[in-house]
């Protein structure tokens, strides 16, 4: 079956030959993956992680292939110290795991900390032919095999905070709602363009999202979400529809979003990413949400992969084929990038499990 | 409760700083005493939007503008405080874990806990295992805190509590720990006197542990 054949049933809530599935990698572990699998990958990719090539993605056999447009892209862009287009400074953070060292690009300089400077603020032009050039590429060398995702993830909140600050922008939300609401349409305005233009050039699906919840709840109130976030994200959602309707739409948040996940699906979502389990019931959201919504993600990046045995993967991946992927509507893979504290036998088993298993039967 | 201490509980829980630094000044102005104003006006604010935390009225915005006006009200009654000699419930030092640059979790602890009436000693992001033993030897501090978000740097919690036994110190000090990856197995497994799964729960246990 086709790579793309098999995302499409899956999204259709129908049983493909096996679950599709999307992983990504810190550099690091990818480099770890590419010395283990003798891939000599070059095209480099993947927002936030920057440890993702094409061609390590199809030696997995994975089904689902990004090209990203965005803020996201921002992360992991140097070694050290760097502003990006958008003016927003970030430095490296190293850290050590039983397996390497490794590091973070983290976020430490905000254009925006004083909020006068908004008026004259310049973002960066979301219609420059270059920007689009990868796309093109994967749409023509892969669209025939596998599902094209384009990407423009902390489409509104996250590159808000980023240029603001976080807790200024928290503070925002709750005394400058005004403030707030001009700090989210500078991203909102160039990522929407640039999924406009993703989706006119024809990928299968784009991905946009924001964190918008903590381990347990979410960050900002479910009001405050409706009232600033989410008129945006219809809008997105509804631009892209009608420019394609069969394009589909995938939200990313981190952790617990339970409240407004029937919002999400009254303006037309598509899929959900990532179904943190230590911050979401998968079951649960199978059963309330299961006919009107997918699900990508679900493998445990807190505990189960860094943490558990080979076991503990397969089990989970097992138990998610039974829950989450009942009857489709599930494209496996961990809920964040696979990072160098996953020991390489889990991080096989999690591929293994999910490449070589059947559907249950019920 | 007085009018005047009233005003200042409400503008903390609406998170107004120029309302909790006029109702700290009024209620200096009327005579009251820095301890009740410390306890009724400011500690009881607090404690209510925490409990509206733990009941999901509030969110982190809310009790991050709550927790700034406390603050700055604060700075205006701490050298009352300390000239009529009333005591803190303790002194924490605070900090992310060494290699961890996520702080907004852990800023929210120490507001709430200052909220508390708690000292801090704030010792910031990154904060590596000999900075908490020198926090520990020369403020002689009560509790320490510290978090991590990160499950590659959670690890270096155990490392901080080793550094601690290794200074001879761990029977003088309480330490609580929190963050997304963290859990209340960890925190046995580690040996830390206590998990909380937030900054309001963070209260409840520090108040438990001192």
């Amino acid at each position: 079956m086709k790579h793309r054949d098999r995302v499409l049933m899956a999204l259709n809530h129908e049983i493909p030959d096996r679950c599709p599935m999307q992983v990504s990698f810190t550099p690091e572990f990818a480099s770890l993956i590419t010395k283990e699998l003798l891939i000599a990958g070059d095209s480099l990719h993947n927002p936030h992680g920057g440890g993702n090539t094409y061609e390590l993605e199809r030696a997995l056999d994975q089904d689902l292939l990004l090209t990203s447009v965005g803020w996201a892209n921002s992360y992991y862009q140097e070694a050290d110290s760097y502003i990006d287009e958008w003016g927003i400074g970030w430095k490296s953070a190293q850290y050590s795991t039983p397996y390497g060292v490794g590091r973070y690009t983290e976020i430490d300089q905000h254009p925006l900390a004083d909020e006068r400077l908004i008026d004259s603020y310049q973002a960066p032009d979301p219609n420059r032919p270059e920007l689009y050039h990868e796309a093109e590429w994967v749409l023509r060398t892969f669209k025939d095999e596998y599902w094209i995702v384009g990407v423009t993830v902390t489409t509104m909140f996250e590159c808000a905070w980023g240029l603001r600050g976080y807790e200024r922008m928290l503070s925002d939300f709750a005394l400058n709602p005004e403030l707030a609401q001009r700090l989210l349409d500078i991203p909102y305005r160039y990522h929407l363009a640039a999924a406009k233009k993703l989706t006119q050039m024809g990928v299968d699906m784009i991905w946009i999202g924001d964190d918008v919840g903590g381990q347990n709840s979410m960050i900002i109130s479910p009001t405050m979400w409706r009232k600033f976030l989410k008129p945006l994200v219809a809008n997105f959602i509804a631009e892209l529809k009608s420019i394609n309707p069969q394009v589909k739409v995938a939200y990313h948040s981190d952790g617990s979003i339970y409240p407004i996940i029937p919002d999400l699906i009254e303006i037309g979502l598509d899929v959900l990413n990532p179904i943190q389990p230590a911050s979401m019931d998968p079951l649960r959201l199978k059963q309330d949400f299961g006919d009107k919504l997918c699900f990508w993600g679900s493998i445990d990046e807190q505990h189960t992969l860094p943490f558990g045995s080979t076991a503990d993967v397969q089990s989970e991946v097992q138990t998610r084929l039974k829950t989450l992927g009942k009857n489709g509507g599930l494209i496996l893979g961990p809920t964040h990038h696979v990072q160098l504290d996953t020991p390489m036998e889990n991080f096989r088993a999690m591929i293994d499990t999910i490449t070589h298993s059947h559907y249950p039967t019920y | 409760m007085n009018e005047i201490i009233a005003t200042l509980y409400n503008a903390i829980m609406e998170g107004d700083v120029t309302g909790a630094q006029n109702g700290v000044k009024a209620a200096l102005d009327a005579g009251l005493e820095p301890g009740s104003i410390l306890a009724d006006g400011m500690i009881a604010a607090m404690k209510e939007v925490g409990r509206l935390f733990e009941e999901g009225d509030y969110f982190v915005p809310e009790m991050l503008i709550a927790a700034r006006a406390m603050q700055s009200g604060l700075a205006i009654l701490k050298p009352h405080l300390v000239s009529s000699n009333v005591k803190a419930a303790g002194k924490v030092a605070i900090g992310t874990i060494k290699g961890d640059l996520h702080d907004i979790g852990k800023n929210l602890v120490a507001l709430m806990l200052e909220g508390a009436g708690f000292e801090i000693i704030d010792l910031g992001v990154d904060v590596a295992p000999d900075k908490f033993v020198n926090a520990i030897t020369t403020n002689g501090v009560d509790i320490v805190a510290f978090s991590a978000l990160l499950t590659t740097t959670m690890p270096n919690m155990k490392n901080t509590i080793e550094a601690i036994k290794k200074a001879g110190l761990r029977d003088k000090v309480k330490i609580m720990i929190g963050g997304a990856p963290v859990t209340q197995a960890y925190a046995d497994q580690i040996g830390a006197d206590g998990f909380a799964s937030d900054a309001s729960r963070a209260v409840s246990l520090a108040m438990s542990l001192v």
